[in-house]
């Protein structure tokens, strides 16, 4: 357990220095503070304008962060040859897996409470009032964003860094769309097409069960029950492609 | 004793100081390269003894299968076939030096060497004076707190041999340590190479600059394609020949 927090220690400090993330994060802020002027040209509507734009910004950005940084974490141990000096040492590929991740999760963390709070303080100038539930929705993009963490870090225990993070971003448009896809197939009642958009919605996972923004600018009404077994379903995603990462890595030689 | 590709760690402390320090039995190992999978032999059968408390030198060209052999002791490859036993109690009780170490950018050389004593449960007080005193060690004091992006391939290398001291290994393996050091760092790591043997430790390195090998080893092997061609006392291979350049020249053109 110890290694698996000095792994992650070691994997936060290193990813929150990195220049890029640092540009990446002020494009976004910049991104977000672009709702303002959408705003401003909405008639009426600047606080939903504010809440709306400003969540996608944070997902789409949070997203960035997670499929590129994710990707090279692994991958880059490898390539720089890091892993010699790990794996020469008594450390369980499964504590390197799992610190790597551990460290990722803290350093998104960082990333998406800042978004938040920019995004939190915005709506609050723009609609005069605080509004909690801007929070909760970052939260749930959170859950999103370790489901694809885990998927970017796996795929780049089996290929290069480019190809996990462009599996990276399919799967995660693919879970927002699977739900809806499943949906329509069973209306097409076409057997072949809607077992394989059911073996794609077991194996993809399921993001849009954990999507709040519509609820937060008041065009749905929110599931909260179902949305907490949604997101246990996700952990539990989570844990199980890890344990495929690890048990893939534990193959590699160096 | 620890045997590669097996349990490495599951000896016993009265068997640990039995046998050899390292003991590489008929060795073997294919790789497969290119597009179609090439079967290519590196190792052909390799027998090697290193004994507790010498300093030992493992010589060769390059290709010759020198840092394959020591991946394989290290568990950072599979053997084929053959097995390598350490005669010391798991990769807990081994130092490892890689060829050309490349560490994390965004952290210290401090840090970096703290990370890798968590790596081995070291705790508070011990840690924190184990890394300055190696810092002392290997005369990077004064830039304990500069990110290693900022080192040159020289300080590198120091803060490699710094990390492979830190669990204060009974075995060490050094992949070329005077690579990229100016003759003050090479003199520094040449005394502490002795010093290790002053204390009862073993060392084995790869080198291709036979001075130094000359000066430190008391025994030393010769590997060519994927064999070791020859083995024994440094004197005794100066009995034939005036250098040890010489013997090697004779021994890998025979």
């Amino acid at each position: 357990m110890n290694q698996v927090v000095a792994i992650a220690v070691n994997t936060f400090k290193e990813t929150i220095r990195d220049r890029v993330l640092a540009v990446i994060v002020v494009f976004a802020l910049l991104m977000i503070a672009g709702g303002l002027w959408l705003g401003s040209i909405s008639l009426g509507e600047q606080g939903r304008m504010m809440k709306d734009f400003g969540l996608v910004a944070v997902t789409g950005f949070g997203l960035i962060v997670a499929v590129f940084v994710a990707a090279g974490l692994v991958h880059k141990e490898v390539e720089k040859r890091t892993v010699y000096v790990l794996f020469s040492k008594p450390v369980s590929r499964v504590a390197f897996i799992s610190g790597k991740f551990a460290g990722l999760c803290a350093t998104m963390a960082v990333v998406l409470v800042g978004m938040a709070l920019f995004l939190f303080a915005l709506v609050w100038i723009v609609d005069g009032e605080p509004s909690g539930m801007v929070l909760v929705a970052v939260l749930m993009v959170y859950v999103q964003l370790l489901a694809i963490m885990a998927v970017t870090i796996f795929f780049s225990t089996l290929g290069s860094a480019i190809l996990a993070s462009v599996l990276g971003i399919c799967v995660f448009v693919a879970g927002q769309l699977s739900q809806n896809v499943l949906a329509l197939t069973r209306l097409g009642k076409n057997p072949v097409t809607e077992a394989l958009s059911w073996v794609i919605y077991v194996i993809i996972p399921n993001l849009a069960a954990v999507d709040v923004k519509a609820g937060v600018v008041g065009e749905q009404t929110l599931a909260w029950g179902q949305i907490g077994l949604w997101t246990l379903y996700l952990l539990a995603y989570v844990m199980v492609v890890l344990a495929l990462a690890a048990l893939v890595f534990r193959r590699k030689e160096f | 004793m620890a045997k590669a590709g097996q349990a490495i760690g599951s000896g016993s402390a009265s068997g640990a100081q039995s046998g050899p320090a390292v003991l590489v039995s008929g060795l073997h190992k294919t790789v497969a390269v290119g597009f179609r999978r090439r079967k290519v032999e590196i190792l052909k059968g390799v027998d090697l003894v290193v004994h507790h408390n010498e300093v030992f030198g493992l010589l060769g060209p390059n290709g010759a299968g020198k840092t394959t052999t020591v991946k394989i002791a290290l568990g950072l490859m599979r053997p084929t076939a053959g097995t390598v036993r350490l005669g010391v109690e798991g990769l807990g009780r081994v130092g490892y030096l890689p060829e050309n170490p490349y560490f994390y950018d965004y952290l210290s050389g401090q840090e970096f060497l703290d990370f890798c004593a968590r790596l081995f449960g070291l705790d508070g007080d011990v840690r924190r004076e184990r890394v300055e005193q190696l810092l002392r060690d290997v005369g990077l004091e004064a830039a304990a707190r500069v990110h290693l992006r900022k080192y040159s391939k020289g300080m590198l290398q120091r803060v490699g041999i710094a990390q492979a001291l830190v669990n204060d290994p009974e075995l060490v393996l050094l992949d070329e340590p005077m690579t990229g050091l100016d003759p003050v760092g090479r003199v520094e790591v040449k005394r502490i190479i002795e010093r290790l043997h002053e204390r009862g430790k073993t060392v084995m390195f790869n080198s291709h600059i036979l001075s130094d090998v000359h000066e430190l080893c008391s025994r030393i092997a010769i590997m060519r394609g994927g064999r070791v061609v020859w083995q024994g006392a440094v004197a005794e291979a100066l009995d034939e020949v005036p250098s040890l350049e010489d013997f090697f020249m004779k021994v890998v053109t025979a």
